[in-house]
């Protein structure tokens, strides 16, 4: 098994066969697909292509079932701020009112919309993140040629990020050592001590920010100055190299965002009003 | 053998400290020697180690005094990066001085910052590599890895850069015996093969003791004691006044002649002492 970003996929998963810089360009173009498709529908078929591919990658299904509190949460706040606190609208088509609310057709409807874009642009990310390494994204961004130093400013973010939660672990368990534990009690006490836990977080990352940087010098590594000015071999790249079938993935996923844009803007597909699902829901409430 | 590292009535302060962390050190390392350094905590060792790699005075606030000089230039001359490839630093928490995201990337990273070509690199990879017994662990992420293996990926990313002076800040602090045998097997295989010039701080006697040639002992700031390594463990009195303690064996034959058993020199390692101990007794 190989760790990715968001989990691990076994080592012999299909996936590995394609460049780095085809995954991140596929989740950089697909996650803008639903903003340009209003239609619920072609946006489900959207989500169930994805999970295709995250079967044909072998990535552990079970996995998914992590972000169903998110896509529920995500879900009602969508509800809440659409359809309960959306305001009184004369204009639209009430289909319900109770307790004073106005439950109007018109933001039940962008409710659902707005709901079913966001849901395939996280599976888009979720995608990319569980299939791709720590190592993928940088030599994705240096495929690109994007300068060293971004892609290592990118690293060093991602490594720094699980350092710091390692070490609030480590903070958090000292205290606890000490008798000091926040379980059981309330958020606003919760909220109130995490000071305690903050402290020693910062005066930690002090420290581990100069070791960091003892570290960087003694390697010879240098952000500006003559140092920073040696041509650099790259040598992780020498393990990847672009395939036929790699420029074939890129030029279809191009090809079909240019397709879609057409069909969009053209031909007015995938709008909300040529929406089968759309439009049996209004028949339905109205 | 010539002198590469020569410190001069040297004394550094850290900005906002009462004391000097060093204070007036001379001290003369020649090249190819494995030199041991030992002291209390807080007796100026990492100190001296910094200094010697050019971090200090260039990523530390302070007031110097005296001169540090490596193969014949102050630590100063060197522009930014150069003192860095003659003097390889290792620090003692691995973990912190990781800059890679994957085994393979952190050997290379300082070859990259060198301006190496990929084949050079490449070779060296694969040299470094085999010494180091990491071969198959170039895929890993280094902060997955054993707090052994964690310090030999560390060791050998400085390794790679082939540094001729090689300077090592409590590299078994935080490992286990046999991750510590294995660090001190590496550290022999340079010292017979490499014939790399090794700066050793260490708290752990028994894995320093059979590969030094010198020793240093640094106590309050001070340089108090430096000798050739059988010479330096004659000084018991000295060394357990200031806290240190010598391994087990050491220890009993100081006592045997005290007691007045034997007179010979004090046996500084298990071999030695085992033939001492039979010249008594068998």
């Amino acid at each position: 098994m190989n760790k990715t970003l968001l989990g691990y996929v076994p080592t012999q998963s299909p996936i590995y066969m394609i460049h780095p810089f085809v995954k991140l360009f596929f989740m950089l173009i697909v996650s803008l697909f639903p903003m340009f498709v209003a239609a619920p529908e072609w946006n489900m078929l959207l989500m169930l292509i994805l999970i295709l591919f995250m079967w044909i990658s072998r990535v552990d299904m079970r996995t998914l079932k992590i972000y169903v509190p998110v896509a529920v949460s995500m879900g009602s706040i969508i509800i809440i701020s659409y359809v309960i606190i959306g305001g009184t609208h004369p204009e639209f088509q009430l289909i319900a009112h109770f307790l004073g609310i106005n439950v109007y057709w018109e933001r039940v409807r962008d409710a659902i919309v707005v709901y079913f874009r966001i849901l395939p642009m996280i599976f888009t990310m979720v995608f990319f993140l569980s299939t791709s390494r720590e190592r993928d994204v940088i030599v994705a961004m240096r495929t690109i040629r994007l300068p060293f130093v971004v892609t290592y400013v990118f690293a060093m973010a991602l490594r720094s990020a699980g350092m710091v939660l390692e070490d609030f672990q480590i903070v958090r368990q000292a205290e606890q050592a000490r008798g000091f534990d926040t379980a059981g009690k309330s958020p606003v006490y919760k909220l109130r001590k995490y000071v305690n836990y903050m402290i020693p977080l910062f005066a930690l990352s002090l420290r581990r920010s100069e070791e960091f940087t003892n570290a960087l010098v003694a390697r010879g590594y240098a952000f500006t100055g003559e140092v920073s000015k040696v041509k650099r071999a790259d040598y992780v790249l020498t393990h990847y190299s672009f395939k036929y079938y790699d420029a074939i993935f890129t030029a279809l996923i191009s090809l079909t965002f240019i397709a879609l844009l057409i069909l969009r803007y053209g031909y007015q597909y995938f709008s909300v009003d040529e929406s089968v699902l759309i439009n049996w829901l209004r028949n339905f409430f109205l | 053998m010539s002198v590469i590292i020569e410190l001069k009535d040297y004394s550094w302060k850290y900005l906002n400290t009462q004391q000097p962390a060093l204070d007036k050190i001379n001290l003369q390392i020649e090249e190819g020697m494995f030199i041991g350094i030992i002291g209390p905590n807080g007796s100026g060792k990492t100190t001296l180690a910094y200094s010697m790699n050019g971090l200090i005075p260039g990523q530390y606030n302070g007031i110097k005094n005296g001169e540090v000089v490596v193969y014949g230039r102050e630590v100063e001359q060197y522009g930014h990066g150069q003192l860095q490839k003659i003097a390889g630093m290792v620090f003692s928490d691995p973990e912190a001085q990781f800059t890679a995201m994957t085994v393979e990337d952190e050997l290379v990273f300082g070859l990259e910052n060198l301006g190496m070509s990929i084949p050079e690199i490449r070779e060296r990879l694969e040299w470094v590599t085999e010494l180091t017994g990491l071969e198959k662990m170039l895929l890993k992420p280094p902060y997955e890895l054993s707090g052994g293996q964690k310090q030999r990926v560390a060791l050998a990313a400085v390794l790679a850069m082939t540094p001729k002076i090689l300077i090592l800040d409590e590299p078994t602090t935080m490992l286990d015996p046999v991750s510590r045998r294995r660090v001190f097997d590496v550290l022999a295989k340079l010292k017979n093969e490499q014939h790399n010039t090794i700066i050793v701080i260490e708290h752990n006697l028994e894995n320093l003791i059979p590969l030094a040639d010198r020793m240093i002992l640094l106590s309050n700031n001070k340089l108090i004691l430096e000798d050739e390594t059988h010479q330096f463990f004659q000084n018991m009195e000295l060394l357990t006044k200031v806290g240190i303690y010598p391994p087990g064996a050491l220890r009993f034959f100081y006592e045997l002649k005290k007691a007045g058993y034997t007179s010979n020199t004090l046996p500084v390692t298990l071999p030695e002492a085992s033939k001492q101990l039979k010249q008594l007794f068998g």
